[in-house]
Formats: C-alpha cells, sequence, structure tokens
C-alpha cells in the first residue's frame, strides 16, 4: 500500500508537469466536443489524432489519448438528456429519465447529475485501478466463455424489472432485439443469416442505429400528433443546478452505479454497455418509487451515467495489468503506446513506471478538469431547449442522420435508423418501451457466440455453465432472482407494475 | 498593403486559378487521397496505414485520408474498393487474408463479392511472421509434445482465432493439415478477444502475430512453439521455424495497397514511387519497428509474384478448413 503510495506521488509529479497538464486537457477537450458532437465517437477521434502524437513522448501521447475516450463519456450523456438522442449505446438508458427530466424544466439539473455522477465514478474507478488493478485483472482472466453466458443470462433476468409497461410487452420487446441481433455472418460457421445480400449486414445491426432511430428520431416523428403549444422548455438560469431533494435522490445511486459499472468494466469483452442497463434496473429495483421510472427519475438519470464512466476506467485495468485490448479503443491506445516504443504488457509497471503512473494520476487530474470544463456548460446546453421546436426538430433529424453515417459510413446504417424511426413511432402509439429491445440487441450476438464457445469448450455438454465456480455463482443469482419474483407474485398479487397499470389507465399516456 | 501589391497579389492570385484546370489534368495527384481501411481502428491495416499516411503525405504534397469502411473481416471495405472509381484517387489497404473470400464464397456457392482480379497490387508495406503459442499452464515445452499429445487425443486442445478463416485461423488450420492433427476451434471477434482467451486458458493455442504475442511470452504467460517465417525471427530468435521442424508451412501477415481494376498504369507508376518513397523514410520504419512488425517493402512487380504465391496459399487452407458443420 504504501509503495503504491509512493508509486502514485511519483505519478502525480510526471501528471502535473506543465505539459502533460496541457496534453491532459487538450484531451479533455476533444473528448467533450467528441461526446457532445454526433458523428464522431471516441474511436474516430482518437485514430484521427493518433498521428498528432507522433511527435510527443509516450507518456504525453496516452495521456491525450485517454483523455479523449473518458471525456467522450462525460459528454455523451448531453444529446441523450436534451434531445433524446443516444450518441452511442451507452447512454441509451441516460435517454429515457434524462430526457423527460428535461422536459420537467430540469434539463440543467440532469446534466449537473449526470457529470457529477461521472466524476464520482470516474475518481472511483481510478482509486480502485491504483490499489487493486493487478489481482483483479488476473480474476477477470478468468471469466471466460461460460462466465460470460452466466452474466448475460443474468442481464436478460434483470431486464424484466426494467420496463416501464407490462412484463409481456418487455418480454416480447427484448425477443424482437434478440431476434434483430441474430442477423449477420455466423461466426461458427461462416453463413450468412437474414442478410439479402447485402455485405453492410454482415457484421449484423448496428446498436447505434437503431437506438439513435427508436429513440432520437421516434421521438420527433410522434411530436406532432401531441398538443407541442406550451411545451417548449424555457429553463431559468436559477434553476440549473439540482436541489437539495435531487441531490440525495441521487447519492445512492451514484455509489452503486459506480461499483456495478467498475466490476463489469474489468471483464474483457465488449459487454460495458450492459452495465448501465443493469444500474438502471437495479436502480428500480431498489427503489420505493419504482412507479416514477420512465418520468424523470432522478436515480435513472444517476445510475446508468455513473455506472458507464465506472466502466470505461475499469476498461484499464486489463489493458494497464496484463496489456490485452479489450475493446477497439483499447487496442488503439495499446497501439499508440507500442508506436511510441513502449511495450504493453504485463510487466508495463516495471519496465515503465512513468507511463504507468503518470497516466493513472492523469486520470485523476483528468476527471477534476472534465468537472470543471463541463458545469459551466450545462448553462450553455440547456438554451439549445429555448430553440422553437419547428427550427430544432429538423436540426435534431439532421444530427441523427450525420450522427449514424459517421459510424461506419455506411448509408445502410443510414436507413436502419430511419426505419428503425418509424418502428420508434409505431411502438410510441402502442406504449411499447423499446429500451428493451435495444438490450436484446446489444446481447443477442454476445450472448450467441459465448453459449457456443462454451459448448465448444465442453463438447456439447451444458455442465460446464454449473462445474466453474464464477458462472455457477451467476447462473445461482438468476434462480434466486425469479424465485424471489415469483414469491412476491403468489404471497401479493399486486406489486408496482399493477399499481403503474392503473395509474395509466386513469390518466392515460401522452 | 499598397496598390501595387494588391494589384500584382490578385493578379497572382486570378493566375493561379487559371492554371488550376489544366493542372488538375496533367499532374496526378491533384486532390486528397482516400486509403479505405476495411477493418476497424487499431487493426493491422490502422497501425501501418496512419504512419504511411503521415510520411506519404509531405512527399505527394495531397492531404492522404483514411476512411475506415470496417465489416464481415474486411469484405466491406474490399467490396466498397473493388467498386470505387479506378482514378488513382481511391486506395485500398489489405492484409493477407484478402485472397481468402473469394475462396470462402466458392465454398457456400455465393457468387463473390470481388475476386483477386479485381485489384491491381501496388506495394507490399509489411510483413510479420507468426508464431505458434500455448499457454504456459499448459505442460507442451516444444512443437513435438504438442503435436504427440494431440495425435493421442484428437480434438482435446482449443485454438483460438480472430473469426472464422480469418488471419489467425489460416495458418493454424495450415499447421493441422501438415501435421495430421485435429483440435477444437474457438472462433472470437478479433485478435485482442483471441489473446485474451489463451491468456485465460479458455484456449490452449493460437497462432498469433509476433508483434502481439511477444511482451506475453517474455512475461512467460504464453510459450511460443514455432514460427511460421521462412527463417527465424530477429524478434524471437530462439523460436525454431515450422520447416526446421520438418513441417511445410509458411505464413506471414503482411499489408499491401491496391488500386481498383483499371486504374490507369501511369498513376500505378506513381503510386509505387511515391509510397516506395515513404515506406523508406525514418518515420515510417520507426514507427514499424516500435508495433513489433518489419517493413518488408515489395515494388509493384515483385509485389505481384508474391501475392500469387501467397493466395495459393491462403486458398489451400481455406479449402482444408472446409465447410465447417455448425
Amino acid at each position: 500500500m504504501e509503495v503504491t503510495l509512493l508509486n502514485l506521488m511519483h505519478g502525480f509529479s510526471v501528471a502535473f508537469q506543465l505539459d502533460n497538464l496541457w496534453y491532459a486537457f487538450l484531451g479533455c477537450l476533444v473528448g467533450t466536443l467528441v461526446g457532445v458532437l454526433p458523428g464522431i465517437g471516441p474511436l474516430s477521434g482518437i485514430s484521427i489524432l493518433l498521428p498528432v502524437t507522433f511527435g510527443l513522448n509516450a507518456t504525453q501521447a496516452v495521456i491525450m489519448l485517454a483523455g479523449i475516450y473518458y471525456g467522450s463519456q462525460y459528454g455523451g450523456s448531453t444529446t441523450s438528456i436534451l434531445m433524446r438522442i443516444p450518441g452511442e449505446a451507452s447512454s441509451v438508458m441516460t435517454c429515457i429519465d434524462g430526457n423527460a427530466m428535461a422536459r420537467k424544466g430540469r434539463a440543467g439539473s440532469a446534466l449537473c447529475i449526470a457529470a457529477v455522477g461521472s466524476f464520482i465514478a470516474g475518481t472511483f474507478g481510478v482509486i480502485m485501478l491504483t490499489i487493486v488493478a493487478p489481482p483483479l485483472a488476473t480474476i477477470a482472466l478468468r471469466f471466460g466463455p461460460p462466465e460470460y453466458t452466466a452474466l448475460l443470462i443474468l442481464g436478460l433476468v434483470f431486464l424484466a424489472y426494467m420496463s416501464s409497461t407490462s412484463l409481456v410487452r418487455t418480454l416480447l420487446m427484448a425477443c424482437v432485439g434478440l431476434m434483430l441481433g441474430m442477423i449477420g455472418i455466423d461466426n461458427m460457421t461462416g453463413h450468412f443469416r437474414y442478410s439479402f445480400d447485402l455485405v453492410e449486414l454482415g457484421d449484423g445491426i448496428g446498436i447505434v442505429p437503431v437506438a439513435v432511430g427508436l429513440f432520437g428520431l421516434g421521438e420527433i416523428l410522434s411530436t406532432p400528433s401531441h398538443k407541442v403549444t406550451g411545451e417548449v422548455i424555457s429553463p431559468k438560469y436559477r434553476e440549473l443546478l439540482p436541489n437539495r431533494q435531487e441531490w440525495k435522490e441521487s447519492a445512492w445511486p451514484i455509489a452503486r452505479g459506480s461499483v456495478l459499472g467498475f466490476i463489469i468494466g474489468i471483464i474483457p469483452g465488449s459487454a460495458h454497455v450492459i452495465s448501465s442497463f443493469l444500474s438502471y434496473a437495479l436502480e428500480r429495483r431498489v427503489s420505493k418509487h419504482p412507479e416514477e421510472f420512465g418520468k424523470g427519475a432522478v436515480a435513472g438519470v444517476a445510475g446508468p451515467e455513473s455506472a458507464n464512466n465506472a466502466a470505461s476506467t475499469g476498461a484499464f485495468v486489463p489493458m494497464l495489468a496484463l496489456g490485452i485490448p479489450t475493446g477497439p479503443i483499447t487496442a488503439v491506445l495499446i497501439g499508440a503506446l507500442m508506436i511510441h516504443g513502449v511495450s504493453v504488457g504485463p510487466q508495463l509497471v516495471n519496465d515503465h513506471p512513468d507511463v504507468f503512473w503518470g497516466f493513472v494520476a492523469s486520470m485523476y487530474v483528468g476527471n477534476l478538469m472534465l468537472l470543471l470544463l463541463n458545469l459551466p456548460l450545462v448553462g450553455l446546453f440547456v438554451s439549445v431547449l429555448r430553440i422553437p421546436y419547428a427550427y430544432l426538430y429538423p436540426l435534431i433529424i439532421m444530427f441523427c442522420i450525420i450522427g449514424v453515417y459517421e459510424v461506419n459510413h455506411s448509408v445502410v446504417d443510414v436507413w436502419i435508423m430511419l426505419i428503425m424511426g418509424v418502428v420508434g413511432y409505431a411502438l410510441r402509439k402502442f406504449s411499447f418501451d423499446p429500451a428493451p429491445l435495444v438490450l436484446g440487441l446489444v446481447i443477442a450476438p454476445i450472448f450467441e457466440q459465448s453459449l457456443r464457445q462454451s459448448l465448444i469448450m465442453s463438447n456439447g455438454n451444458y455442465l460446464i455453465f454449473f462445474s466453474r465456480p464464477i458462472s455457477a455463482a451467476l447462473i445461482a443469482i438468476c434462480i434466486i432472482l425469479l424465485a424471489m419474483s415469483a414469491m412476491t407474485y403468489m404471497l401479493k398479487r399486486k406489486d408496482w407494475r399493477d399499481k403503474l397499470a392503473e395509474a395509466e389507465a386513469g390518466e392515460p399516456s401522452a | 498593403m499598397d496598390r501595387r501589391h494588391f494589384v500584382a497579389g490578385s493578379a497572382a492570385a486570378a493566375a493561379a486559378l487559371a492554371v488550376h484546370p489544366s493542372f488538375a489534368q496533367d499532374a496526378y495527384p491533384s486532390h486528397a487521397i482516400t486509403f479505405i481501411n476495411p477493418f476497424p481502428p487499431g487493426g493491422a491495416a490502422d497501425v501501418v496505414g496512419r504512419p504511411l499516411v503521415a510520411a506519404l503525405e509531405p512527399i505527394i504534397k495531397q492531404p492522404c485520408i483514411i476512411d475506415t469502411k470496417a465489416g464481415a473481416a474486411g469484405q466491406v471495405g474490399g467490396q466498397v474498393a473493388a467498386n470505387a472509381k479506378p482514378d488513382g484517387y481511391t486506395l485500398l489497404i489489405h492484409i493477407v487474408s484478402i485472397s481468402g473470400f473469394a475462396e470462402v464464397d466458392k465454398l457456400f456457392d455465393r457468387a463473390p463479392k470481388f475476386t483477386r482480379a479485381d485489384f491491381i497490387p501496388i506495394a507490399r508495406l509489411t510483413a510479420g511472421p507468426m508464431v505458434l503459442v500455448v499457454n504456459a499452464e499448459q505442460p507442451y515445452k516444444n512443437l513435438k509434445e504438442l503435436v504427440d499429445d494431440s495425435k493421442a487425443n484428437p480434438d482435446k486442445l482449443i485454438f483460438s482465432s480472430s473469426g472464422l478463416y480469418g488471419a489467425l485461423h489460416l495458418p493454424t488450420a495450415l499447421f493441422m493439415k501438415a501435421a495430421g492433427i485435429k483440435m477444437r476451434h474457438l472462433p472470437t471477434n478479433g485478435g485482442g478477444p483471441a489473446l485474451t482467451a489463451i491468456l485465460g486458458n479458455n484456449a490452449q493455442v493460437l497462432s498469433s502475430s509476433i508483434a502481439a504475442a511477444s511482451t506475453q511470452v517474455k512475461a512467460g504467460k504464453l510459450r511460443a512453439l514455432a514460427s511460421f517465417g521462412a527463417t527465424r525471427s530477429s524478434a524471437m530468435p530462439d523460436v525454431p521455424t515450422m520447416k526446421e521442424l520438418g513441417y511445410d508451412v509458411e505464413f506471414s501477415l503482411w499489408v499491401g495497397v491496391f488500386a481498383p481494376k483499371g486504374t490507369p498504369a501511369p498513376i500505378v507508376k506513381t503510386l509505387g514511387e511515391t509510397i516506395k518513397k515513404a515506406a523508406e523514410t525514418d518515420l515510417f520504419k520507426t514507427t514499424i519497428q516500435n508495433i513489433g512488425d518489419e517493413v518488408a517493402y515489395l515494388d509493384q512487380a515483385a509485389f505481384a509474384k508474391f501475392w500469387d504465391e501467397d493466395a495459393k496459399r491462403v486458398e489451400a487452407a481455406v479449402q482444408s478448413i472446409g465447410r465447417v458443420q455448425g
């Protein structure tokens, strides 16, 4: 522990060098822009700026590039809250209650809570990274396909708690999502499935076009059918900050989201996005007022936002401790370090302490910078809502199209987004919740692949899920959860969903 | 600014404008060149392409843009490039697996999206030998022990790969065919996940690029048993080649630049010359060295010859895998 502190002090002495501070700031600034602007994600942002770092040393390069990555996680919530456009899959859940808060005139408050939650989660993630990175990373490696499968089953079980509509509707949406997720090349046999000879569908349907279509475009298409007049929210600058009640409501969700997100983040693989879904489901489960979710619950913003930031920090654990690229972004960062002659692997801490500890310390500094950078911007962002809908909505549609096109430079993606916009409109009209559909789409490919990988490992024996301790524990949790909900159902037939249904029957939703 | 300067400046500007159209027709390149990268950022084509572009821009004095069109293990980008206007302004950076797509399509009775004939090879930039590694917890100290055990217990071991028919699957398939052994295949969706699978001992065997595996080998997490190079690699001089051990298998992970079929010969010539200059710059060389790869420049004629030979290996590997029953 003392050694860690000494190392960290050394790291801070590196991070506080004037030029390193400058590059951290630059990275955070670009990251914030990348997060807010639709059409450019952290991945392309980092790759485009990679050649710029050729002239810097390794520490400066990684400080700046990582700043772009976690900076973009801060900014991603902005468009979700203001315009209901999820810039990436991890901010889908923020859309729901964040935008509902904005409609109640609490946009500033939602943005503040998202920023503060991100700050706390990010800092928590870095502290954990400092203390426990090496042992945790080794445990995370034990997370093979069977454990993944069990985790995703847990995710699906949690899903049942997630939606604001009935259980049947939730599961129906999830099934549609899972089926959409089957489109594409079968990874195990190379067959094209449901792709209609379009190579672009070979990798399946992207999450961003579906999420943007269902949430962003679907929302806009359905606007003319409600009463629009008087709906323009003009927040007063005095009301930008969250009030005491809102702070109180967000404290525990931020804490829970941070822990949950970090744990999911350190698992190597591409399931980071489920951290925000799980956090949302968890918050609703423990909330005293689950019926408020979907109508502007503070916890529905605080929890998922914290979770996705903690997950993005957690992703650095396997990268720094073991030198494994867990996703495309960490792969680019490892590439950047290698270009500067720093080979990333289990020996990184010993071989290049300046890079390792300087990088860790810069994340403490960077998170603080992001908070200071983002809070004053809240006022500016919120004034976007003062634009009359007649001008704002066409602009949002434009941003949706540009944003979706830029992810893969694919026109097929734009069409998917447009079709999903129409689907989203229909779902809203029939009051289906699109969130489980997106979760199904996210989970399907990973779920299918890890299930089949597990069966390859066990030669087709399903007992593999019960014979490995981590997956057995996860499956046990699933069974307990199912048993518990069955118990409540049998003992007390009326739970919050019925209350909600009654409330909805009383006053039809808009 | 006085009037004389103003007049002179305007005249110069007008002259420049007037000259521009004829200039555009005469000298290639007159505007930005787009390099299509068919893999996600961070992949082999990207890490080689970025420094190439950085070195090429000052030589041709035009901006060079990397356009990422990832998808279907590099097939989407390949198809886009194959259908691009053959004017020398859209080029493709692709890797060894470009030769396999048509063969895979043939295997599944699909019309190929593109074939090798759709491209003119311009230059090979890098070629890194592959290395066969096992998880260090496994007992195998050399290749013979691995082969003997696999012969005694077919389908016991699992090898991971970056994906079916992908660049990390093909060399293992060739090795299994040459050694007459069977192992189970654990496909993942990239080089990183394939490495993660073997480090967590969820797979035991992997053919990896030396660049990606070397730090793990040095740290004692993985053990290198044989390399797929024609000669021993300078990065791992202690590791014998497959050929030394009696298996006639050779495979390298190379990155090359291609132009669409029909690109005029003078433009192809210019491209070849300028890319050669870029590949010889210190910037390019040191960057490639730092990522653990080897600059292995081949000019157009040599690359074309190499590609023909290499494609035979890739096609043989695809056929030896065959249609996977699943």
